[in-house]
């Protein structure tokens, strides 16, 4: 149940970055975001890019110790059993995986299920897209 | 955990020295930060009475309170300096997103002094910002050095503040340009930064920004957005941008038209929101934004964001310029060369009028847009005529004898509200710190607009006073202009980013002592109430058609208005605050000592 942006309304507030670092770790930051919107600067105006989980799995199958695992709607990592090795964030082919300070694996866990980057977007952009797992 | 990051980033260019100081925490109760900051920290280490393209002026980059957080419309850097064009204090604000940016890079401001030996920019981030070479992109515009800039720090995401060669060349109205598509125009603060052979400014940032209270943060801000509209898709910002104000201000007949001779622009249907939304290819909004007003439209092959009502009036209506796709040509030709496209269109329409009207030839008519293109480029190049008209329309008219036809305020060229529309403004106008301008208050909406008489300075000294001190303390706690918010929703913000008690009165005394700190820098800068004046057309010509038409707006009812304005502010008849008013204030003792021995 991965998120979908619909890039083409997306104003490139980032105000999801901010929704996302404060709901998980409690400060705003959007470097520590589990989303990322990127703005590329043209002579053609602003162009818009995203990077967020698409709930490919291949994190889980590159982890070492199996502190990666999913419960069907989103991706789950077991901070006990991380050894901070970035095998994952290797994997990813989005690169929306981070070590954090501790070197634990950081990956979007659509907060649990109700996503704050969805309730924060101002224009509608994200939204969860229902996906057989 | 408050939202101040704690410390101020000193750069000495003259010695290439870079050092920090705590962030005193008294400043930031007495300004809170952006305009009220930048304000306080020029009063620290400026002395007002410097020549302004001397090293001894000082560049001051401030962020706020709000910037960073999730608070929307927050992330607006203020940029402060001595302005070359009116020789007053000059604070103006930039979007985007360099405003957050500083901050996650660990500084509430940032102070430059001094002079480069070689042309240079400076590299700011958490670990170690430094001073370097730049060389390499003298003469390049603004657009180009900002790549150029990006590639040489190695990193696309550094947010970048540049200027054209208009700043190098000390153009007196050159501005300052930031993520190629947004400018800090007014007061020529970009040739304070050519002054001191500064091409460019990156910033990158990591670190957090924590606020008082996250939980509180949240839901006031998720309440204040919803409550106030801003997220509505109907918000007209939204829609139209501030092109939307073109059909009111025609409407209203005050949208300034040939050197503001007439306020009705017959080709004004070209230049309006319906047609520059037809050229739009998309919306963006700065960082933290959930409004989005910027509009980028393409015309050949120039994209701008915009362009933006004053640009549309100035470099439109004002110079008889009716064609969109000019217009959005001459405003990417002022963008990439690095010019105030306010004082640009204002420059070239008194260029105009003294040649129709037989003072002096400069073979430039209104509708000339093309040839203006031309003069333009020689403007930011310091090239034949364009070296006369780089000081400003005060100094271009004056030379020729016709002071009359600069429509300027303390030097600084008018935005785009003829004041004879809306009298309130042009009290506005003639009280603005930084002379010609239209971001201290806005009456136009409430006169024009709305309930108020247009055509009256009755209670407009009130109007006037109050949006003031209510502007002055929004942009000062960290709010863009589009938002229109209420002192009270602004303190409660306030209180769950920094912390402790801001109802609306302590909002607003707030902006009151910053609007009376800039005062006070333009008085001991030798400014008096000779000052607050407007150009003699509008008390001396009625305005042929529309609403105002054939009302005069006497000197005499203007004066009377001013002396008003000055018992309600506190200040001498002379304009200038008292002591008294200034302690009322909370202003610190010790400036108020430096002020009082300034006066003798």
């Amino acid at each position: 149940m991965p998120l979908r942006l619909k890039l083409s309304d997306c104003t490139g507030c980032q105000l999801c970055q901010l929704a996302c670092s404060a709901a998980h770790e409690g400060v705003f930051n959007p470097e520590k975001a589990r989303l990322r919107i990127i703005h590329e600067y043209t002579d053609q105006g602003i162009h818009i890019a995203s990077k967020h989980c698409i709930f490919c799995k291949k994190c889980e199958e590159a982890c070492p110790v199996g502190a990666i695992s999913n419960n069907g709607r989103w991706m789950i990592v077991d901070h006990q059993k991380c050894i901070g090795c970035g095998d994952c964030v290797r994997a990813c082919p989005k690169n929306v995986i981070f070590l954090d300070e501790n070197r634990k694996s950081i990956i979007c866990d659509l907060c649990g299920g109700s996503p704050q980057c969805v309730e924060w977007c101002p224009k509608s952009v994200i939204s969860l897209k229902e996906t057989a797992s | 955990m408050n939202s101040v990051m704690g410390k101020i980033l000193t750069v000495d260019l003259d010695r290439g020295l870079i050092r920090t100081r705590v962030t005193p925490r008294e400043w930031i109760e007495l300004y809170t930060g952006q305009k009220g900051l930048a304000t306080r920290l020029l009063m620290e280490y400026l002395e007002p009475l410097i020549d302004p393209l001397s090293a001894e002026n000082r560049l001051v980059l401030a962020t706020s309170i709000m910037a960073g957080t999730i608070v929307s419309c927050s992330a607006k850097l203020a940029i402060a300096a001595k302005s070359p064009l009116t020789g007053t204090i000059s604070d103006g604000s930039v979007g985007g997103h360099i405003g957050a940016e500083l901050k996650y890079a660990g500084y509430d401001a940032v102070v430059i002094s001094g002079r480069a030996k070689d042309l240079s920019y400076l590299y700011i981030d958490p670990d170690r910002p430094e001073i370097c070479e730049a060389e390499s992109l003298k003469g390049l515009g603004a657009f180009a050095t900002e790549a150029e800039i990006k590639r040489l720090v190695g990193d696309e995401q550094a947010k970048v503040l540049t200027i054209g060669p208009a700043g190098e060349n000390l153009v007196r109205y050159a501005c300052i340009c930031s993520e190629r598509y947004r400018q800090l125009g007014r007061g020529g603060l970009g040739a304070v930064m050519g002054s001191k052979n500064l091409k460019g400014i990156a910033i990158r940032g990591w670190l957090d920004v924590c606020v008082a209270d996250m939980g509180k943060c949240l839901a006031a801000a998720a309440e204040a957005h919803r409550h106030d509209d801003i997220i509505d898709p109907e918000f007209d910002i939204y829609e139209y941008g501030t092109p939307v104000l073109v059909d009111m201000a025609q409407e209203s007949g005050l949208l300034p038209t040939r050197n503001f001779q007439t306020g009705r622009f017959e080709h004004s249907a070209n230049i309006n929101g319906d047609s520059l939304k037809a050229l739009r290819k998309n919306k963006k909004a700065c960082f933290s934004c959930a409004i989005a007003c910027g509009n980028y439209v393409q015309a050949g092959e120039s994209t701008v964001e915009g362009p933006e009502f004053e640009t549309i009036a100035l470099c439109g209506s004002n110079i008889g310029n009716g064609d969109a796709e000019l217009l959005i040509r001459l405003n990417a030709l002022c963008d990439d060369l690095g010019l105030d496209t306010i004082s640009t269109g204002g420059v070239l329409a008194c260029m105009m009028e003294m040649t129709e009207s037989g003072i002096h030839d400069f073979g430039l008519r209104f509708g000339d847009t093309e040839k203006a293109m031309a003069v333009v480029e020689d403007i930011a190049h310091g090239r034949g005529v364009g070296q006369q008209a780089a000081a400003g329309s005060r100094a271009l008219a004056g030379q020729y004898g016709a002071p009359q036809l600069a429509m300027q305020i303390k030097g600084m060229e008018l935005p785009g509200y003829d004041p004879r529309g809306s009298w309130g403004m042009g009290l506005a106008y003639a009280t603005a710190p930084r002379g010609g301008c239209h971001m201290t208050t806005y009456p136009v909406a409430e006169e024009a607009w709305g309930e108020l008489d247009p055509f009256t300075f009755k209670g407009k000294a009130e109007l006037v006073a109050y949006g003031q001190n209510a502007q002055f303390a929004k942009f000062s706690m960290g709010i863009c202009d589009f938002w229109p918010i209420e002192s009270e929703t602004l303190g409660k913000l306030f209180e769950v980013t920094y912390g402790g008690r801001w109802p609306a009165e302590k909002v607003e005394l707030t902006g009151e002592r910053i609007f009376n700190l800039q005062r006070m820098f333009n008085v001991m800068a030798g400014f008096t109430s000779g000052e607050d004046r407007l150009p003699s057309r509008f008390h001396e010509q009625t305005l042929p058609d529309g609403p105002p038409a054939g009302i005069a707006m006497t000197e005499q009812a203007f004066q009377d208005a001013l002396r008003r304005y000055y018992e309600l502010r506190g200040w001498d008849r002379q304009g200038r605050p008292t002591a008294e008013t200034l302690s009322r204030l909370g202003i610190e003792k010790e400036l108020i000592e430096r002020y009082e021995q300034s006066l003798g």
